[in-house]
């Protein structure tokens, strides 16, 4: 009975850690999800005209892109060891093997962003501002975003 | 009888080693004289189609025209350390005849003689044209001098062993030049020839056989990364079925994804050559693409191992 409940224990335990372990990939992936939203979903359509310009959703997805860039050092912390399920991108071990290196790359977006907050007026200002930001996520994407299939 | 024996297998010994030895001679092409003055500006198209920057350049300073090279290559091989193609006489190219310049990139055969290995895309490069390939040469020879070699191929026996490329070279590798397809636009043939010669394209998303060739009945539809992390999508119609001729060009020039994403890895780089192309060349590279049979190529591993 005593073996049955250990054995029944450390497997829950071990479930328990494997899931924590997604949890993590799946916040990271969450932050990472939710910055594409703001700079492709919204600010790189109204640039190609996929959608109109609109100041409120600018300014929007601006306020959320800084929000959330501010977050990378922190939820990037653990090393997950494992991918989102049937994600088609994740993170490169590279990122926690040369943590100081990632963590390098997150102060030129904050500038990127930083420059142009509040300075975007039409679809030609944003254009500039999206190729700015676009190229500082870019930096870090080529070392650290890896495409799984 | 013992020494009869001996003498047969000794004579088929050096019958044995005469044939590799014919079989993996480096083969260099003969050049003949230049028709023309060469073109700058159609060098700098082919430096910027061939991705030249992306291997070359020094690693970590921002100027791509620094040819110095150095940049690490892991490989399921051994790792390459890039050479200095920058004009330097002594540590890079500058000593280097228009003739060597070819027979490197087109033969893969380096000016002593010896194969290079097909880490670099002499594979594609083969089908480029003399007079293209002149141009870059006469463009590279414009670009700043930079100091210094990198540090010798980290290469483990036996792949180590420069001649038996020139036996890899017999079973991967064409020597052909590129042939138009007549029935198709001329768009379609100029996108065709920056594609597969100069592009190289196919050497990255292709999935390879054991001793690193392209499955060719499996070109442009995927596989893992040559760099050991992460995988290189499928682009054939299979993979980009939904891109758009224009998708696709304008992809090439920004990097940026009809599904609202932005290219990663070592296709950053590329876009960042490709970018520096005239709008019709990406165009035309967008249309053969778009043309590309739908292909099934290898499945990504489910997920990757805890690291």
């Amino acid at each position: 009975m005593k073996r049955t409940m250990i054995v029944a224990s450390t497997l829950l335990l071990g479930a328990g850690a494997v899931m924590a372990q997604q949890e993590i990939a799946v916040q990271q992936d969450k932050l990472m999800r939710s910055q594409a939203k703001s700079l492709y979903t919204v600010i790189q359509k109204m640039t190609k005209g996929d959608i109109p310009y609109n100041q409120k959703q600018v300014d929007e997805a601006i306020a959320n892109l800084e929000a959330d860039v501010a977050k990378i050092a922190k939820t990037f912390e653990v090393n997950p060891k494992q991918d989102v399920v049937d994600a088609t991108y994740g993170s490169s071990p590279k990122v926690w093997q040369q943590k100081a290196d990632f963590d390098s790359k997150i102060p030129p977006v904050q500038k990127a962003i930083a420059e142009v907050k509040g300075k975007i007026k039409d679809v030609a200002s944003l254009k500039a501002a999206y190729t700015s930001i676009n190229d500082r996520c870019s930096d870090c994407h080529e070392t650290y975003r890896l495409k799984l299939k | 009888m013992l020494r009869r024996t001996i003498l047969a297998v000794l004579i088929a010994a050096v019958a044995a080693s005469g044939v590799y030895w014919w079989l993996s001679l480096p083969a260099a092409l003969a050049l003949t004289a230049a028709t023309r003055a060469p073109d700058l500006a159609n060098g700098k198209e082919m430096f910027n189609a061939g991705g030249c920057s992306s291997c070359h350049a020094v690693p970590n300073q921002g100027d791509r025209l620094r040819l110095g090279g150095g940049l690490a290559l892991a490989s399921p091989f051994g790792t390459f350390y890039v050479p200095n193609i920058s004009p330097d006489p002594n540590d890079g190219i500058g000593r280097w005849s228009e003739s060597d310049f070819v027979n490197a990139v087109m033969r893969g055969i380096a000016p002593d003689g010896t194969h290079y290995f097909p880490a670099f895309p002499y594979t594609s490069y083969h089908l480029a044209k003399v007079d293209d390939v002149r141009d870059l040469f006469a463009y590279l020879r414009t670009l700043p001098a930079v100091q210094g070699r990198s540090r010798d191929h980290d290469i483990p026996f036996p792949f180590n062993i420069r001649r038996n490329i020139g036996i890899w070279k017999l079973l991967f590798m064409g020597t052909g030049s590129f042939v138009p397809d007549p029935s198709r636009s001329a768009q379609w043939n100029r996108g065709a020839y920056l594609v597969n010669a100069f592009g190289h394209c196919a050497e990255c998303h292709s999935p390879r056989n054991s001793l690193g060739g392209i499955i060719r009945g499996e070109r442009f539809a995927g596989g893992p990364n040559p760099d050991g992390e992460g995988w290189v999508p499928n682009i054939t119609q299979k993979g980009i079925g939904t891109w758009s001729e224009k998708d696709i060009a304008d992809f090439l020039e920004t990097g940026d994804m009809p599904e609202g994403d932005s290219a990663s890895g070592a296709m950053r780089p590329v876009i960042k050559n490709l970018a520096q192309l005239t709008a019709e060349d990406r165009a035309a590279m967008a249309a053969y693409l778009k043309s590309l049979p739908p292909v099934d190529g290898p499945t990504p591993p489910k997920r990757k191992e805890g690291s």
